[in-house]
């Protein structure tokens, strides 16, 4: 159910994002990516490949693109965010800068590398690519940064520290 | 039966493909456009088309009433119209006439022109008080006892008199008497009115023949000598004289133009 509402909120976000009067920097960012990486969290490799691809084709039918190559970079992405997380037991603020940027390359790098062969114009450059990374990357900081902050408000610590301020 | 049973990673693997082969067809597709856009054109143009149908369905059937409307409103206008027409073309017939019957009754008496008043029967009685009623009065020049004259011959005289409106007493009323004279018969006669006018006075078996003219003498001083009253019916003795019934010249009740002489007139034709 979290994961649903995450999806939710992403898509909102990725379709705001792309509002004509924001800075050009800001529909670079992915938030449906911080989705796959929410999942690779919660699922397997394999399933967090399934996640992968139904964020991805959400993806390509929100900026108006070509189906399926999104669907595809969004499943290996999610996989190999799935497979790095497990094998290096990333955990907090590290698991979400690392994986939205793993993510977000992965996404990007796949999805140029299926258009290319597929002989279709990507509608963005390695500048864009760069951006897409950079912004996604610092949505998982800011994604991390808000999940720091609700682990401390709602960390037994700071339940005791109230306790005792009222005694 | 053959159940398949695939490993989620090789169905991983299998719909990444599908969607490869998925998006190397929307490239290459003749259409142009996503597959979204694909299906969404598929999908939206009947139902566009129908909306469409319906919107000028709905466009057509507004325009149409108010057409409909608009031509009510005008159907009833020119109506309206057509009566008011068809009235005021009935008052100009009803002129008409009566402008063709004072031309023929001014072309009949050319004499009388110069005194005599032209009137319009404004109303009429002539079964309780035998008169009828003028458009002219004493501001006209209408005097009482001027004769009365139509198309046909005398009708009567003028009897009262207000500014602008007259009344005539006309021959087949009961008072009515006026001095007249057969044709071929020398002697005079009195004219008495009443629902059938007779002539008395005249000498026992007096021969008159049927269908004679009989015309004023002019002697009680109100009609001019030489008009035409009627005509003779068949004649009949009643003790010492001779009664001649007669049968008016003019119809007065389709009389509607007349001629209004001044009192004891002179010179007709």
């Amino acid at each position: 159910m979290k994961l649903a509402v995450a999806f939710a909120i992403a898509a909102l976000l990725q379709v705001g994002l792309t509002a004509s009067h924001l800075w050009w920097v800001l529909a670079a960012c992915q938030p449906l990516l911080l989705f796959i990486v929410a999942a690779a969290r919660r699922f397997s490799p394999v399933g967090a490949a399934w996640s992968g691809i139904v964020a991805g084709l959400a993806s390509d039918v929100l900026g108006e693109r070509i189906i399926g190559p999104g669907g595809i970079a969004g499943a290996i992405a999610a996989t190999v965010v799935a497979t790095v997380v497990r094998r290096f037991e990333m955990e907090g603020p590290l698991f979400w800068i690392v994986g939205s940027l793993l993510a977000a390359a992965c996404s990007e790098g796949t999805g140029m590398l299926v258009l290319l062969t597929l002989g279709a114009r990507p509608d963005h450059g390695p500048t864009g690519m760069l951006a897409a990374v950079a912004m996604t990357g610092v949505a998982g900081l800011v994604v991390a940064a808000g999940e720091r902050v609700v682990r401390a408000w709602r960390s037994p610590g700071r339940r005791r520290r109230r306790v005792l301020r009222r005694l | 039966m053959i159940r398949i049973r695939l490993r989620p990673d090789y169905a991983v693997v299998l719909v990444c493909v599908g969607l490869y082969v998925g998006s190397a067809a929307q490239v290459r597709s003749p259409v142009g456009g996503t597959a979204l856009s694909l299906a969404v054109t598929t999908l939206s143009t009947p139902v566009l088309a129908l909306g469409n149908a319906v919107g000028e369905a709905c466009q057509d059937l507004w325009t149409g009433e108010r057409n409909l409307r608009t031509t009510l409103a005008e159907l009833s206008r020119l109506r309206a119209e057509t009566a008011e027409l068809r009235r005021t073309n009935q008052l100009l017939n009803a002129e008409v006439a009566a402008l063709r019957q004072g031309s023929r009754l001014l072309a009949a008496y050319p004499s009388l022109t110069d005194s005599a008043v032209l009137a319009r029967v404004v109303a009429r009685d002539l079964a309780q008080t035998h008169t009828l009623r003028l458009d002219r009065g004493s501001g006209d020049g209408i005097r009482v006892d001027g004769a009365v004259l139509a198309e046909g011959g005398l009708v009567g005289r003028v009897d009262r008199v207000l500014d602008h409106s007259c009344r005539v007493q006309l021959l087949t009323h009961p008072a009515a008497a006026a001095a007249a004279a057969i044709a071929g018969v020398p002697e005079e006669a009195l004219l008495n009115g009443g629902d059938q006018p007779h002539l008395t006075g005249l000498p026992p078996y007096t021969k008159v023949p049927p269908d004679t003219p009989v015309l004023s003498t002019g002697s009680e001083g109100i009609y001019p000598a030489g008009l035409l009253f009627g005509s003779t019916l068949e004649a009949r003795n009643d003790g010492l004289f001779t009664v001649v019934p007669i049968r008016l010249a003019a119809n007065v009740s389709q009389v509607t133009v007349v001629l209004v002489l001044a009192p004891g007139g002179r010179g007709a034709k």
